[in-house]
């Protein structure tokens, strides 16, 4: 079964086994950019590019999945990562990115990423073999 | 020992001069001018306007580094307790002015300022955040009772009160959202909340959402190479002289100019948009209403033709509701004259 | 089902040669608990320790909270489906220590936050700080997998508190609560007037550290699921959360769910409350458009009038409470939601993530990033690390004399989107 994603991120611990990898290098803020121009271009937004708590947004390291082709520019993913941008700078306009725990976070983030992927696989389209 | 409060006035309420004035740039008076006077009253013993600047609508809008710099002086000469501006009322360049002092004197010199104004001034958005804003009605006949509201502020501000819910005190609300303790839990409240909904009762939501006015898109051009095109800007771009004397902040009407057979807007046209810095586009105002290209499309044939008519106003502290009204009649001579589709540029 | 939780009311914790209930004191053998708890392989050691109101004692980092119970009457003690054997909860008759909570931590991670104070000014911010704290430090064995680390920590503390409630199996209860709820037609041919309420409680389901259970499944793995409130009062739902300290739903918290506590006295009185569904908060955005058009399509199919919406955590999960509002809104079902919001230091930034207009009914539980000053302790139960990071929120975060600022976000139940605590947000 073809893979239909890329992993946008810059965690240096996720590896080529886990699929097609875009490597960003800099920081979260730098991967969410990314996805966004990405987006902008046609490629589906997969995983929701924030966490689900504040902690997570003081990471260095975060990953998102987006769709491997160019298919088609909809709203709801440049709404959705537009807004994830706007968010992200808000709420870390006053904090520090969290180094110190930088290797926790790039452990639970790659965990995160695996779950996504698995939830993505739940609903892959599988292309259609004709019988012969 | 009676606070020392220093006051903001624009030429007309400064009892200088009407529009012809409003280019004058400001004045310290050591005496309580216009509404000062009366808000002075109004304080009694509890405090007493030490001074009153005086300044142009024009040229606090269209100078806004000088008019910055005058009041930092003006404010470390006299060393107020509080800054009060206005009631600026509906007028849109006095209340972006008054929303400028509130500004500068708030974020740089810490000193807390009260203004008044009516709900559609476009100088609210920016004053409201920086500055207490006593809501006033849309004219000086209500005067009187901004400068009540704005002065029972006043007392408590410098005593030091707790102020109650904006509602409750008469100003606009900042935006600010606190955090306080409830004596009921949040589930509680919900459980309440749905229970008034089914009752049809009234309720008042903890989290108001913003209501984004939305526009839907007219249908896409089916040939670009047929298309009339119409230049539409709110850049503020108007032919040498402005000769329709379009405002440069808080306009009041739009301008419409031929510019059939032309090439470019150089040299015929510049800018008189007081929120950007004008070098640039009266080198060349095609930088902002871009003419130039549109021209060169045409030659290319990737357009049908431009629109002899080109439409200007400035979009700065212009009100939402002149906005509206302006689109709406530009947009309806468009429509008539059959246009396809309009660039508007905008600062 | 029916229900009935015998709450005994235990004035003070002490340690002793063996746990028992005297006259309202528990005592706890702190070598029992230890010694039942390092019977798992995993686990290398095990502190127990005990916080009380008012004392000037800092509990850092909390991986949750839960309360120690045993049931007297009907099958399913402990917690079926983790800790003991499968059982149909929602029945029978439970003895509660009241006002006493087992209080885990023991970080996975560095960066796990949770802070309880016992006093002060961090004490008004936790609903825990009024609870009889018994602190248990569980440390696994070195080398696990996080996975399995989570899971051994998790396990430990649900075992901890099975331990401690037993101590409540003869005792007499002071208040007893009753949780009586047929079928939904039976109680709709009672009370056909009464509109129908269902309670919609989001939980994050995103993977490690991110993860809630029903009856032992991860609630990634689940559609959004009915499920009879009494099964959550009894101890079905349990929490694997460790990341959003301010608004995680403990398992003390979904054991006295507030939302489901305040909709069960309406029921029959004000409202006919139908039941509860537990929606999973998925990372993928065609598991979000799965989700909330379940959890709003199951809502129709109960023909509710209207529903309560609650949230977990900050951030994605924002997308899903909206979407869920505007499709329930859409259908012509009231709703009220609850959730907190981050709106920054000064108040003044947009306080959700996402907006859309149908949500004309929201309680807001508070502003995450609100700045508290903690003064400093006399005693800190957990790691220094946790502090040094709460510390290194920012610059300036610790003072000279040791008082700390942090937000709201790192303190254990302060923002609790089950409507749990009672702090609410203002306009000025």
């Amino acid at each position: 079964m073809e893979q239909d994603f890329v992993i946008v991120t810059n965690n240096p611990q996720v590896g080529k086994d886990l699929g097609k990898v875009e490597l960003v290098d800099g920081s979260f803020e730098d991967v969410l950019i990314k996805v966004r121009d990405l987006v902008h271009q046609g490629h589906q937004l997969i995983s929701h590019p924030i966490g689900a708590s504040m902690r997570m947004l003081f990471s260095p390291y975060r990953s998102v999945l987006v769709g491997a082709e160019r298919t088609q520019i909809k709203e709801v993913y440049s709404l959705t990562i537009e807004s994830g941008i706007d968010t992200f700078r808000r709420s870390t306009a006053n904090r520090n990115v969290d180094y110190v725990n930088a290797d926790d976070y790039a452990r639970i983030d790659l965990e995160l990423l695996k779950e996504a992927i698995k939830e993505h696989g739940i609903i892959q389209r599988e292309k259609i073999q004709e019988v012969q | 020992m009676s606070y020392k409060v220093l006051y903001y006035v624009n030429q007309f309420f400064g009892q200088v001069g009407g529009e012809d004035k409003a280019g004058m740039a400001p004045v310290m008076k050591d005496e309580k001018v216009g509404p000062a006077l009366g808000f002075d009253q109004l304080m009694g013993e509890e405090a007493e306007v030490v001074g009153t600047i005086i300044c142009g609508d024009n040229y606090f809008n269209e100078n806004n580094e000088e008019a910055v710099k005058f009041i930092i002086d003006a404010v470390s000469e006299k060393n107020p307790d509080l800054v009060v501006a206005g009631p600026a009322f509906n007028a849109g360049r006095y209340g972006m002015a008054c929303a400028g002092v509130a500004k500068v004197v708030a974020d740089e010199l810490n000193i807390p300022v009260i203004t008044g104004m009516y709900g559609e001034n476009p100088g609210l958005e920016i004053a409201r955040t920086k500055s207490l804003v006593v809501e006033t009605n849309d004219s000086a006949a209500g005067m009187k009772d901004a400068l009540a509201k704005m002065a029972d502020l006043a007392k408590k501000m410098l005593k030091g009160e707790k102020l109650g819910y904006p509602e409750d005190e008469g100003y606009f609300a900042q935006g600010k959202r606190l955090t306080v303790f409830s004596d009921k839990r949040g589930s509680e409240r919900a459980v309440e909340m749905l229970l008034a909904r089914f009752k049809g009762e009234e309720f008042k939501s903890e989290l108001p959402m913003p209501v984004f006015d939305r526009v839907a898109p007219a249908a896409a051009i089916k040939d670009l190479s047929k298309a009339k095109i119409a230049l539409v800007t709110t850049g503020g771009i108007v032919p040498n002289g402005n000769p329709d004397r379009i405002q440069s902040a808080s306009a009041q009407k739009w301008g419409k100019y031929n510019i059939a057979g032309k090439d470019s807007l150089e040299g015929e046209f510049y800018t008189i948009h007081g929120g950007y810095d004008p070098v640039y586009a009266n080198e060349l105002p095609d930088r902002v209403a871009p003419l130039d290209m549109l021209r060169k499309f045409q030659k290319e044939g990737l357009i049908g033709e431009v629109y002899e008519y080109f439409y200007t106003t400035t979009g700065t502290g212009t009100s939402v509701g002149n906005a509206i009204t302006f689109g709406k009649e530009i947009g309806k001579e468009l429509k008539e004259a059959g246009v396809d589709a309009a660039i508007l540029t905008s600062t | 089902m029916n229900l009935e939780l015998r709450k005994i009311e235990i004035k003070d914790v002490v340690f002793g040669e063996e746990t028992g209930l005297k006259e309202g004191v528990l005592t706890v053998c702190k070598q029992d608990i230890i010694d039942e708890l390092m019977e798992d392989v995993n686990v290398k050691s095990i502190k127990v320790d005990i916080a009380k109101p008012g004392e000037k004692t800092r509990i850092i980092p909390v991986k949750d909270v839960i309360q120690p119970r045993i049931k007297v009457e009907g099958k399913g003690n402990g917690f079926p489906g983790v800790t003991s054997e499968m059982v149909q909860l929602g029945s029978g008759k439970v003895n509660v220590l009241d006002g006493v909570a087992v209080v885990t931590i023991g970080d996975i991670v560095g960066f796990q936050e949770g802070v309880i104070d016992m006093w002060g000014e961090g004490a008004k911010w936790t609903p825990f700080s009024k609870t009889l704290n018994i602190v248990v430090d569980i440390e696994p064995v070195d080398g696990l997998d996080p996975h399995t680390h989570e899971a051994t920590v998790r396990v430990a503390g649900l075992k901890a508190a099975e331990l401690i409630g037993k101590a409540g199996k003869e005792a007499e209860a002071s208040i007893v609560d009753k949780y009586e709820m047929d079928d939904i037609f039976t109680e709709t041919g009672k009370y056909p007037d009464l509109p129908k309420v269902a309670y919609v409680e989001m939980l994050i389901s995103q993977g490690l550290l991110h993860d809630g259970y029903i009856y032992g499944v991860n609630s990634q793995k689940i559609l959004p699921t009915l499920i009879h409130p009494n099964e959550e009062l009894d101890g079905a739902v349990i929490s694997g959360n460790c990341v959003a300290a301010c608004d995680k739903i403990t398992t003390y918290q979904h054991q006295n769910n507030s939302a489901i506590l305040d909709l069960y006295k309406r029921h029959g009185k004000d409202i006919n409350f139908v039941g509860v569904i537990l929606t999973p908060e998925l990372t993928t955005l065609e598991g979000k458009f799965r989700t909330c058009d379940y959890t709003a399509k199951l809502c129709r199919t109960l023909g509710v009038d209207g529903v309560v919406v609650s949230e977990e955590g900050y951030g994605n999960p924002d997308s899903d409470l909206l979407m869920i509002c505007k499709r329930l809104e859409d259908s012509g079902i009231k709703t009220v939601l609850i959730t907190d919001e981050c709106s920054g230091w000064d108040g003044m930034s947009q306080p959700l993530a996402d907006t859309t207009p149908e949500a004309v009914a929201v309680v807001s539980t508070g502003n995450v990033s609100h700045v508290v000053e903690l003064e400093p302790a006399d005693k800190v139960i957990g790691s220094a690390e946790a502090i040094a990071t709460l510390a290194g929120g920012w610059e300036g975060c610790l003072q000279e004399d040791g008082s700390m600022v942090c937000e709201l976000n790192a303190v254990i139940g302060a923002t609790s989107e089950i409507g749990y605590h009672n702090l609410t947000v203002e306009l000025y």
